[in-house]
């Protein structure tokens, strides 16, 4: 076995078949158009469902803490306090209302499950696919109630429902004919 | 948490704290408009991959989203020729001691991203008893890139947060010292660090910081 067999292996094929190998494969590629992502030039193209920041719709928030507490990470903070609604007519009964004073979601700890979205009974949270939030201090990361409502505008608008699916509940509730009193029916 | 002054089991070694040289600390401001533009388009990058986070950064490594166009340069052949460290995926207290080594390694000037949440805050293992909770507690970090995982083009904008930094900063001496937390000149109120020296470069949180409930960004 010669120093030139030991090189090009026991096949003794040459240098050259190697060498066409090689530019047929680069003839093949290079017809081909770039799959690469020119991203800070171009923003990707994500998929509504993408998990990139929660956003806060402020006033949909009871500050009843369900999202705090089925947290897996406990990375929402939220403070409120009450305060007393006076009664409106004569007589009436003062009422309470909570009132959000804090909001703060901490992403340097959130894992994206999205639970807190699914246990929001009032539906005030929501996902965003944005995701250019880094941060060069670590304590930036923790979004407050103003910077997590300034989410909601990149919040794509909800899917299309499936054809012929049942209308959604709110459409349906408003177009159901109001109750009339007992004794008047027609 | 265990400290990380258990990192030095070894004899460890004082260092000299690392400079830049009298030339390149008073170079006029054009000169290092040059330097700090080559310093942030060819950062040779040292994949420190621990998690599920290092398969996006693969992918951002590769041909769909390929961060060398923005000037990383994959891979560094090892710590001590790169630049730049992506530490992507759960940081446990068994492997904080090799990333501490590792970073030591590298030369000046260094930069880190934490990428994920894992190594952001120790992020869902934020409970666990063997991860630590964040990476800067080990290392100093220049870019947080929130996610779990974040997408490879989180990576990238970091990436871009990174390379706005670099092109700002003035390295000096001083620069470093600050940022490694005034290794070398130990005082008595240093304390313990006085053991190590060279493991206290970096200032490392207590275990009451790292439990803390919650603290306010910076106004």
């Amino acid at each position: 076995m010669n120093d030139e067999t030991k090189r090009n292996g026991p096949t003794n094929k040459g240098l050259l078949p190697g060498i066409l190998k090689g530019l047929a494969t680069t003839a093949k590629t290079a017809t081909r158009t770039t799959h690469t992502h020119e991203y800070p030039d171009v923003a990707p193209d994500l998929p509504p469902r993408s998990r990139g920041v929660i956003a806060l719709l402020e006033e949909n928030c009871t500050s009843c803490m369900l999202c705090a507490r089925e947290c897996p990470d406990w990375c929402i903070y939220i403070d409120s306090h009450k305060e007393t609604v006076p009664a409106t007519t004569e007589g009436g009964r003062d009422r309470q209302r909570n009132v959000l004073d804090n909001f703060s979601i901490d992403f340097s700890l959130c894992m994206y499950c999205g639970i807190c979205i699914e246990v929001c009974p009032f539906d005030a949270l929501f996902w965003s696919p944005q995701f250019e939030y880094a941060e060069t201090d670590i304590r930036d990361l923790l979004h407050d109630k103003e910077r997590l409502g300034g989410w909601m505008e990149t919040v794509p608008p909800p899917p299309a429902l499936d054809e012929r699916a049942a209308e959604p509940a709110e459409v349906a509730a408003a177009n159901k004919p109001a109750r009339m009193p007992r004794g008047r029916a027609t | 948490m265990s400290d990380v002054s258990d990192v030095t089991h070894d004899r460890s070694v004082p260092l000299p704290m690392p400079r830049v040289g009298p030339v390149g600390e008073h170079a006029p401001k054009p000169i290092r408009v040059v330097l700090n533009w080559g310093r942030r388009y060819s950062l040779w990058v040292f994949n420190f991959g621990l998690a599920c986070c290092a398969i996006e950064f693969i992918a951002a490594s590769m041909g769909r989203h390929d961060f060398i166009r923005l000037g990383v340069i994959p891979f560094a052949p090892g710590p001590r020729q790169a630049d730049l460290m992506v530490v992507s995926g759960t940081v446990t207290d068994k492997m904080a001691p090799a990333i501490r080594r590792l970073y030591d390694q590298m030369p000046e000037p260094k930069y880190v991203i934490s990428f994920g949440a894992c190594s952001n805050s120790g992020g869902p293992y934020w409970d666990s008893y063997s991860v630590t909770k964040g990476v800067d507690q080990l290392i100093p970090v220049d870019v947080y890139v929130p996610g779990c995982p974040p997408r490879p083009e989180a990576l990238l904008h970091g990436i871009i947060r990174l390379q706005e930094q670099i092109a700002g900063e003035r390295l000096s001496g001083r620069a470093i010292a600050e940022r490694l937390g005034g290794a070398g000149r130990l005082g008595p109120a240093d304390g313990e660090g006085a053991a190590a020296p060279r493991y206290t470069a970096h200032r490392t949180g207590s275990a009451a910081e790292v439990t803390r409930a919650r603290v306010e960004p910076p106004r």
